[in-house]
C-alpha cells in the first residue's frame, strides 16, 4: 500500500451500493455515521435522470441513511451546472420529476438543449423541435447515454439512442455530463473545492463509478454489491484501486488507512 | 456555375434520374408545393431523347399515392417510372425469409400486404414522422434485442427534409437510435445504396456513365449516384444549405450546382 495520502473527500455512488431499490445494503447506514465522523466531505452521486434530488433523498432517509440533500449530486447536476457556466438558456428534455432540479433557470427562447429520460418529450415534435436547435448551433448536452434500462414492463429506451439521433441529424456532439465522464467527477470536486488526488469514489459498476473515477485523478473502490459481477475489476484498465465485499468494507479500509 | 468538362459530360448522357422531395417539390401539410419550374422541365426532359427514372427516398406514402398526388400538382410521372424503397425491401425481405416488424408511416403499409408479419426476426424503419412515439420505437427496440440476431433494415438514410414549417427528422436519425440501442449496424434499402441505384440503371437499360442523377441531398442523392459511376446534380432548393460541405469520400468529378431553381444545365 503506498503512503498516506490525504483524504479530504469521499464520492458515494447511490443504486447497487448504498442500497438495491428499496433495501438498504446490510451494515451500510452504520458505516456512513463512522465516515462522517471523519474529517472528510461525503458526496453521494448518481446518474439519475429521472428523479430529482427531494426524491432520492426521501428514499435515502426512509431507509434510515443520515444525509442532507446538497451532499446529492446528481447527473442532472451536472447538466445544470454546466448550461449555468455557459449562461445558456436549455430546451429541458427532462421528466417533470427532475425539472425541479433545474428550477431558476431562463428557459425562454433557448439556445441549449439538455437530453435526459424523457419519454413524454421523446415524441417526433419535440424531437424536432430541438433538432432544429442544435443545428442551428445551440449545445447539446446529454445527461447520459444509457442505451436502455429495467422497466417494469420490459427493457426500455434509454436517453443514449436520442442523444444518437440528434448528433446524427445535426452532425455535432453533445456534450455528455453524467458517469464515467470526467466533467461528472471535476463538477462535483470543483464544488468542494477539491483536487480528484485528494479524493475516492465508492461504486459498484466498474466502468461508470470506478473507471470513470479513476480517469479523472481520483482512486476507485470497487464493491461486490447491485450490478456488480464477478471479474468486473479486470474489465477497466487499470484496474481499482481497491475491490471489496460491500460499502462498509470499503469505509473501514478508508477509516485504517487513511483517515485515523 | 458549369465548367468546360459539361460539354463533354452532356454528349455521353443518355438517362436523367431525378428525386422527387426537394427537387421537384416541396413537402409540407397540404401535401406539398411544386418548385417553381420544375413541371415544365419534367416536360422538357421527357421531350428530348433522354430516358428519364425517378428516383425517391419517400416512405410516408405508397407510390400510387404519391404518384398521384405528383400528377395533381401537375407533373407528367408513372408508378412504373418511380423508384422507391418499400417496393425494393419488399424484395429483400422475401428473398431472405425475413418477417417484418415494421416501423412504418401508415400509409406505407399497403406496400407490404403480400409479406408475411407474423412472429418477427427483424425490423424495418422507414420515414415514420408523427408515428415515431417513444412507445412504437420501444417496441420495434424489443423486437430486434429480443432476437438472437437483430436484422434492422433502413428505408434510405437520410438526416432531415425540408418541409413547409422548417426541417423535419428523416428516417436516418431514428435508424441511428435503434443502432445505438441495439448495437447492430442497418442495412440501408434505398438512396445511397448501390443496389438500389443499379436497380434503376438496369430497369433503363444504361451504363452508370450514361446517367446523370439530379437530387438536393450532397450524401444521398449526388453522392452516393457518383460512387456508383453516374453523374451527380445538385440543385439548391429542398434541403440544400449552403456552407461547407460534409466531407463526401470518393466523390469524383464533384457536384455541380445549379443556380435557378428547376432548370438543369442539358435543358
Amino acid at each position: 500500500m503506498s503512503g498516506r495520502r490525504a483524504l479530504r473527500a469521499v464520492l458515494v455512488d447511490l443504486s447497487g451500493t448504498l442500497h438495491i431499490e428499496d433495501t438498504a445494503v446490510a451494515g451500510a447506514q452504520e458505516a456512513l455515521s463512522r465516515l462522517r465522523q471523519a474529517a472528510v466531505a461525503v458526496r453521494f452521486v448518481t446518474n439519475t435522470t429521472k428523479e430529482c434530488k427531494r426524491n432520492l433523498l426521501e428514499r435515502l432517509r426512509r431507509l434510515n441513511f443520515d444525509l442532507q440533500e446538497e451532499e446529492i449530486f446528481t447527473s442532472l447536476s451536472a447538466a445544470r451546472r454546466l448550461v449555468e457556466q455557459n449562461h445558456q438558456r436549455p430546451l429541458l428534455l427532462v421528466e417533470d420529476s427532475a425539472l425541479e432540479d433545474f428550477a431558476g433557470l431562463d428557459t425562454s427562447n433557448p439556445n441549449a438543449v439538455v437530453v435526459g429520460l424523457a419519454p413524454q418529450h421523446f415524441n417526433y415534435q419535440t424531437l424536432n423541435t430541438a433538432f432544429r436547435l442544435v443545428l442551428e448551433g445551440a449545445p447539446l448536452v446529454a445527461v447520459h447515454k444509457a442505451r436502455y434500462y429495467q422497466r417494469g414492463d420490459g427493457l426500455a429506451l434509454g436517453p443514449g439512442p436520442f442523444v444518437a439521433a440528434l448528433e446524427y441529424a445535426s452532425g455535432r456532439s453533445a456534450v455528455v455530463v453524467g458517469k464515467p465522464q470526467e466533467t461528472f467527477f471535476t463538477q462535483v470536486l470543483s464544488e468542494l473545492g477539491c483536487s480528484p488526488g485528494e479524493a475516492v469514489m465508492i461504486g459498484d459498476d466498474a466502468r461508470d463509478d470506478v473507471g470513470g473515477a479513476q480517469n479523472a485523478g481520483m482512486r476507485g473502490i470497487l464493491v461486490r454489491t447491485g450490478k456488480y459481477r464477478a471479474g468486473d475489476e479486470s474489465r477497466i484498465s487499470p484496474g481499482p484501486y481497491l475491490t471489496c465485499d460491500s460499502f462498509p468494507d470499503a469505509v473501514d479500509h478508508l477509516l485504517k488507512d487513511h483517515l485515523l | 456555375m458549369a465548367d468546360s468538362s459539361w460539354t463533354s459530360s452532356a454528349e455521353s448522357l443518355k438517362g436523367v434520374i431525378l428525386d422527387l422531395c426537394g427537387v421537384l417539390y416541396d413537402s409540407g401539410e397540404d401535401g406539398g408545393t411544386p418548385i417553381p419550374g420544375s413541371v415544365e422541365a419534367v416536360k422538357r426532359l421527357k421531350a428530348s431523347d433522354l430516358k428519364l427514372r425517378f428516383c425517391t427516398n419517400e416512405t410516408q406514402a405508397s407510390r400510387d399515392k404519391f404518384v398521384a398526388k405528383l400528377q395533381k400538382m401537375g407533373f407528367d410521372i408513372s408508378v412504373c417510372e418511380v423508384f422507391s424503397p418499400a417496393p425494393a425491401a419488399v424484395a429483400v425481405l422475401k428473398d431472405r425469409g425475413m418477417r417484418p416488424h415494421l416501423l412504418v408511416y401508415d400509409g406505407l403499409l399497403s406496400e407490404f400486404e403480400s409479406v408475411d408479419q407474423t412472429n418477427p426476426n427483424c425490423v424495418v424503419v422507414g420515414d415514420a414522422a408523427g408515428k415515431f412515439t417513444y412507445e412504437n420505437l420501444n417496441d420495434a427496440f424489443r423486437v430486434l434485442i429480443g432476437l438472437e440476431k437483430p436484422v434492422l433494415f433502413a428505408l434510405g438514410k437520410g438526416r432531415y427534409y425540408k418541409e413547409a414549417d422548417g426541417l423535419s427528422l428523416d428516417v436516418g436519425p431514428y435508424m441511428k437510435a435503434l443502432e445505438y440501442a441495439c448495437d447492430v449496424e442497418a442495412e440501408v434499402i434505398g438512396k445511397p445504396s448501390s443496389a438500389f441505384f443499379h436497380s434503376v440503371l438496369s430497369d433503363m437499360g444504361l451504363q452508370p456513365h450514361q446517367v446523370m442523377m439530379v437530387g438536393d441531398d450532397l450524401v444521398n442523392d449526388v453522392g452516393g449516384a457518383q460512387l456508383c459511376g453516374m453523374k451527380g446534380l445538385q440543385v439548391r432548393t429542398g434541403k440544400y444549405r449552403p456552407g461547407p460541405s460534409p466531407v463526401w469520400p470518393g466523390s469524383g468529378r464533384g457536384a455541380e450546382e445549379m443556380g435557378s431553381r428547376g432548370r438543369w444545365a442539358m435543358c
